[in-house]
């Protein structure tokens, strides 16, 4: 879960790290009105994504007239699809140098990393890129939750030297320590400040990035109270409506078009029900692959969605009313193998779901699928009973029973049959 | 089915690289032992198809749980140091904590120095992971996972974790398995089952399947493991199934780029998420394409591992064809086996596991206590012997049995609780009264690997102090010595003689160790089984048990002393045989539709009990009229009514009685005595074995407990 700067700066002031004042944290023009107002200062838009400053989020305001109109500007602003709800209003201070501090985890070694800068207040990546001389990196072998002084003074030392001040190490060291604290203290996965401003007070914190691992928000409530949330926040990029759908049915989805995608009437779109995470990622790649080979890439994939687990059976209808509901689509692939998930189940919710769609006369897409795994022979007595019952309903259904065929073949026929139908009713 | 034998497999291989001197011991024993960490349902189901996979489960680990067992065979202990000093080879160890808990539990396993350990639980928090992580290097460890679905070997028949029987090994011929194939190697669980799939529809074989799992911080990675499996002498292909999110295929990249040497043998990667949107989490948490970085995506892994020269594949078809390439066309088993055996595992009927005891098995004519024929016990073991069998599972030694004596003497020698009862009341209902009422039993403590059964012999001490008191032969049992044969205090508290006759004892003691058990389906072992499923004490719940026994169960003994006393004396009082007097006497009451009771079970035909008794009356000398009955009963009744209802235990017990001069309720309270250690066998096995309140189908039972064997010696 990504924090607001403005809450990373509460946690980072409480932590020992300084930071400029806080005037106010707005979502109105009224809001603003309220505030203790002290110019120069700043405002800035909150959203959870980086680079707001190029995209002209971070505004440094003379004058009240200026402060109401850039705030006005601000909160109409999208920034990289975020909509800007929140400003924070802050000191604004006077810089000498900026240079940037971070901690997070190496993404191959898995040990923690500590990275200090004295180029500070641009992208991190850029400036590993371009100059990776001037990243001082420290990757830590244990992972004990404070850092070792000798290593904070190191860096310490080799950032004030970087920035051209040796005077500036005792005050860096507290700070690298006090960040690497926070970040083992708040289980954060990224612990970032860029720019830390050196300013005639000392170096402050002048944006704040933390970023907590969402596998241990359950042990963080005093955080959570410190913050004021109550809940957890669903961050990265705003859900969907079919994503925020899923969510409440209880399963992982992920749209893959934007929500407002034009339908290419020459194209095949696919729905997924795919079974567990892992193949739930490939069988798009498969169902785009067999597009790609055998059907002029004519057929594009919607979702992911993490079927596998063992879904109860209203989940498992749900699933698929998710995806028939979803207009776009024209035809829905399915798999199950495995051991956790019952075939039985399974089965009995896809009908369920076609059950419900006939009666509320909902649209039907046909369904193209295999399915192996436990309960088979329970689940294979029930289709073929459910099919002699209501031939009708079930017509729609294609689904082969256990693994004579690979899954990609099933794909592949799946979809052929879909063109057919399709140039049949043209 | 012949499988690979473990020593010529690759998780022997594997653990032979990390731990060399427990590799030798698998050498020599043939024998991969493993552990199951937490044993919540997940890890208890789990645990159980590992089993039946044919995968050791030597013991189960959850604290506060030591002393139990789980799927009523294998231990559970409270730590991994409790479990070594039982087990010193454990090998490898499954762990399956809550992801608030796994991080102590991960790490006491660490720390013991069990080589492999897979780390099914998903979601720890990174920083818990690291202080895994950190362990794991500092002894050593091969640890896969968190996250990891676990590992599976074919050929030999092992899987650790919860991967599915679907994978193929080479087959040299139909059923016998060999070592070669292709290793998977997968971030991924679900996955592994279509790459499988796909192979094996080429046939092409798996000889080990191992996932690394999906989580943002792992134990090993592809740089770690594929070396190490590219050493095994019958890998012939690695196929790694890798996704987005992370840097963990770029970096093998770097590490074949740098040390080609490593990775002697073909590598084909399978990489998904070429279609995944940025910055959007795809199910697994370290499945995500983070925007702005450099690695982590499709085309940052594919084209690193193709610099590399790895060739990357991207569907099941480009999978069979580059592998099969790869491989020049090798086939490692007719692909028709291979979907053979996936019709008989999909189409199997799902296996109803029942429970299980290990106490008695109760087959038509057989009655095994823990391996050893009923019979054997009546004529070689005491009472207080086959009470510790019961509940211990083994006979005790000399020096234990001495420790059995005394306390269940010491315990027969303390005063009965008060209260008064009426003569005409069931004597098992007193003797139920006598146990719920005694401070003493309920006082005594039964923690502890001892503590069961040390509670049982105390009961069966206090036992002989009840029976006196309503049988009045207190003075008897108060001039017990304290170095006499526990038989003797027996033969004290029912026949009220000071003088004890050692034949008269011990054919008492035969009659109690018939009367021991009958497996969990008598109403008496339900009645205690259900008390104990609701964690009620042990006093309470075996004294349901003994409440239960009635005239309709377990009071058929006393009703058969009454038959046959009425026989012999009608062939006195008559002058007649006692042939023809019994014959007489059963034409009246068949007349008469009563019900003649000793006659026919509903398990035994041929009662095994039977005549191991007849036999001890005979050398005891205390067979008299009412043996004789007993022996021509069965032959009479078929005469008389035309139906074949052989003379069961029961009837035989009463008539030993009837010939002892025993009082017949004597029968029944001998009866009761028995049951006394089957009962308390029962509801310690309850509570150690099976979750409280479960809902208890009797019928359903197995028995699985020790096979057959010899009993040591004689008398």
């Amino acid at each position: 879960m990504r924090l607001y700067e403005y809450e990373a700066k509460k946690v980072f002031q409480a932590m020992g790290i300084p930071v400029p004042k806080q005037y106010g944290v707005v979502h109105s023009l009224k809001d603003l009105e309220g505030v203790d107002l002290k110019f120069p200062l700043m405002l800035k838009a909150m959203v959870l994504v980086g680079g707001r400053g190029k995209a002209g989020g971070i505004k440094k305001i003379k004058n009240l007239a200026e402060a109401k109109s850039v705030a006005k500007g601000l909160l109409s602003m999208k920034i990289k699809g975020y909509s800007v709800e929140t400003i924070l209003v802050e000191e604004c201070l006077e810089e000498k140098a900026a240079c940037y501090i971070g901690a997070t985890m190496d993404p191959s070694s898995f040990n923690n990393v500590v990275i200090v800068s004295a180029s500070g207040g641009v992208d991190i990546e850029e400036v590993a890129k371009s100059q990776p001389e001037a990243i001082i990196k420290e990757e830590l072998e244990g992972n004990d939750r404070e850092l070792h002084p000798e290593v904070a003074g190191r860096l310490a030392l080799k950032l004030a030297e970087g920035l051209g001040a040796s005077s500036l190490a005792d005050g860096l060291s507290s700070i690298i320590s006090s960040l690497y604290a926070t970040y083992q203290k708040y289980d954060a996965k990224v612990c970032e400040v860029n720019p830390l401003l050196v300013t005639e007070k000392g170096p402050v914190a002048v944006d704040a990035k933390l970023v907590l691992d969402d596998n241990a928000l359950y042990r963080h409530a005093d955080l959570f109270k410190m913050l004021g949330l109550s809940d957890r926040r669903h961050d990265v990029a705003e859900p969907t409506r079919n994503e925020q759908r899923a969510m409440a049915a209880g399963f992982p989805y992920v749209d893959l078009l934007q929500e407002d995608a034009k339908k290419d009437p020459e194209k095949l779109y696919v729905g997924i029900v795919p079974g567990g995470a892992g193949y739930g990622i490939f069988s798009i790649d498969e169902v785009a692959n067999v597009g790609r080979k055998y059907f002029d890439g004519k057929v594009v994939p919607v979702n992911f969605m993490d079927s596998g687990g063992g879904p109860p059976q209203g989940r498992v209808a749900e699933m698929f009313h998710l995806l028939m509901d979803y207009p776009i689509v024209d035809v829905l692939i399915t798999s199950r193998f495995g051991g956790i998930s019952s075939c039985d189940v399974f089965i009995r919710g896809l009908v369920q779901c076609l059950q419900e769609r006939h009666e509320k006369k909902q649209r039907v897409l046909p369904i193209y699928g295999r399915m192996v795994g436990t309960d088979l022979p329970s689940a294979h007595a029930f289709l073929e009973k459910a099919r002699s019952d209501m031939p009708e309903i079930l017509k729609d259904l294609h689904m082969i029973i256990g693994n004579q065929k690979i899954m990609a073949e099933v794909i592949r026929e799946g979809l052929e049959e879909a063109f057919k139908a399709r140039r049949a009713s043209r | 089915m012949k499988r690979l034998p473990a020593q010529k497999g690759m998780l022997h291989y594997l653990v032979s690289k990390v731990r060399p001197d427990i590799g030798r011991t698998i050498e020599k024993t043939g024998v991969i032992e493993t552990i199951v960490v937490g044993l919540g349902a997940q890890g208890t189901r789990h645990a159980g198809l590992m089993q039946e996979f044919g995968t050791n489960v030597t013991a189960g680990i959850a604290p506060g749980r030591g002393g139990t067992r789980i799927h009523e065979t294998v231990p559970v202990y409270d730590t991994v140091k409790d479990c070594l000093e039982e087990y010193p080879n454990i090998v490898a160890a499954s762990i399956w904590r809550h992801y608030s808990t796994a991080r102590d539990a991960t790490v006491e396993v660490i720390e013991s120095g069990i080589p492999l350990v897979l780390l099914i639980t998903e979601g720890i928090p990174l920083r818990d992971v690291r202080d895994i992580l950190v362990a794991a290097r500092r002894k050593k460890t091969l640890l896969l996972g968190g996250n990891t679905p676990g590992v599976i070997f074919p050929p030999e028949g092992i899987k650790i974790g919860m991967l599915p029987n679907v994978f193929y090994p080479e087959e040299t011929s139909p059923g016998v398995f060999g070592p070669h194939g292709v290793t998977i190697v997968s971030r991924s669980g679900a996955i592994l089952y279509h790459m499988s799939d796909a192979l094996a529809s080429a046939g092409i074989a798996q000889n080990a399947v191992l996932g690394i799992g999906g989580d943002g911080a792992i134990g090993s990675t592809f740089q770690d493991l594929i070396p190490l499996v590219m050493g095994y002498k019958n890998t012939e292909l690695v196929v790694l199934a890798g996704e987005i999110g992370g840097s963990m295929e770029e970096t093998l990249a770097q590490n074949i780029e740098k040390n080609r040497h490593l990775y002697p043998k073909p590598l084909v990667a399978i990489i998904s998420g070429r279609h995944a949107p940025e910055g959007k989490t795809m199910g697994h948490a370290g499945a995500i394409v983070s925007p702005g970085q450099a690695y982590g995506t499709f085309e940052s892994k594919k084209a690193a591992l193709e610099r590399a020269g790895v060739d990357v594949v991207n569907s099941q078809y480009e999978l069979i064809d580059v592998v099969g390439s790869k491989l020049k066309g090798k086939k490692y088993f007719q692909t028709e086996r291979y979907y053979e055996k996936m019709r008989e595992t999909w189409e199997a009927k799902p296996k109803k596991r029942g429970w299980g005891t290990l106490i008695t098995k109760v087959a038509p004519n057989t009655l095994m206590v823990s391996g050893y024929l009923l019979q054997d016990l009546i004529e070689k073991a005491s009472f207080l012997e086959t009470a510790h069998l019961l509940i211990k599972g083994e006979l005790p030694d000399k020096q234990v049995l001495e420790e059995h004596r005394r306390r269940a003497f010491e315990a027969s020698q303390i005063e009965a609780p008060v209260f008064s009862w009426s003569d005409s009341d069931d004597i098992s209902k007193t003797l139920a009264s006598f146990l719920l009422l005694d401070e003493h039993v309920a006082k005594f403590p039964q923690a502890g690997k001892d503590g069961p059964v040390q509670k049982a012999v105390f009961a069966i001490g206090r036992f002989a102090r009840y029976l006196a008191r309503r049988l009045g032969t207190e003075s008897a049992l108060n001039g017990a010595d304290a170095d006499e044969p526990f038989s003797a205090i027996v033969s004290r508290a029912i026949s009220g003689n000071n003088i004890v006759d050692p034949h008269y004892a011990r054919m008492l003691e035969a009659m109690i160790v018939a009367s021991v058990d009958h497996g969990v389906t008598p109403p008496s072992a339900q009645a205690t089984i259900i008390a104990a499923s609701t964690r009620a004490a042990y006093e309470v719940a075996v004294a349901h048990g003994i409440g239960a026994i009635t005239d309709v169960h377990g009071g058929a003994g006393a009703k058969a002393a009454e038959f046959f006393r009425r026989c012999t004396a009608e062939s006195r009082q008559e002058g007649i045989s006692i042939d023809e007097a019994t014959r007489s006497l059963m034409s009246e009451y068949v007349k008469a539709g009563r019900r003649i009771e000793g006659m026919g079970h509903r398990i035994h035909t041929d009662d095994p009990r039977r005549d191991t008794l007849w036999k001890l009356a005979r050398e005891c000398e205390v067979a008299g009229d009412s043996v004789a009955v007993s022996k021509i009963a069965g032959a009479v009744f078929e005469q008389v009514k035309g139906i074949s209802l052989p003379i069961n235990v029961d009837g035989v017990i009463g008539s030993i009685v009837a010939d002892m001069g025993l009082g017949s309720s004597v029968a029944k309270a001998l009866f009761v005595y028995g049951r006394l250690a089957g009962l308390s066998a029962h509801y310690f096995e309850e509570i150690a074995t099976q979750p409280q309140m479960r809902r208890i189908n009797f019928a359903e039972a197995v028995y699985r407990g020790k096979e057959l064997r010899t009993f040591p010696r004689g008398r």
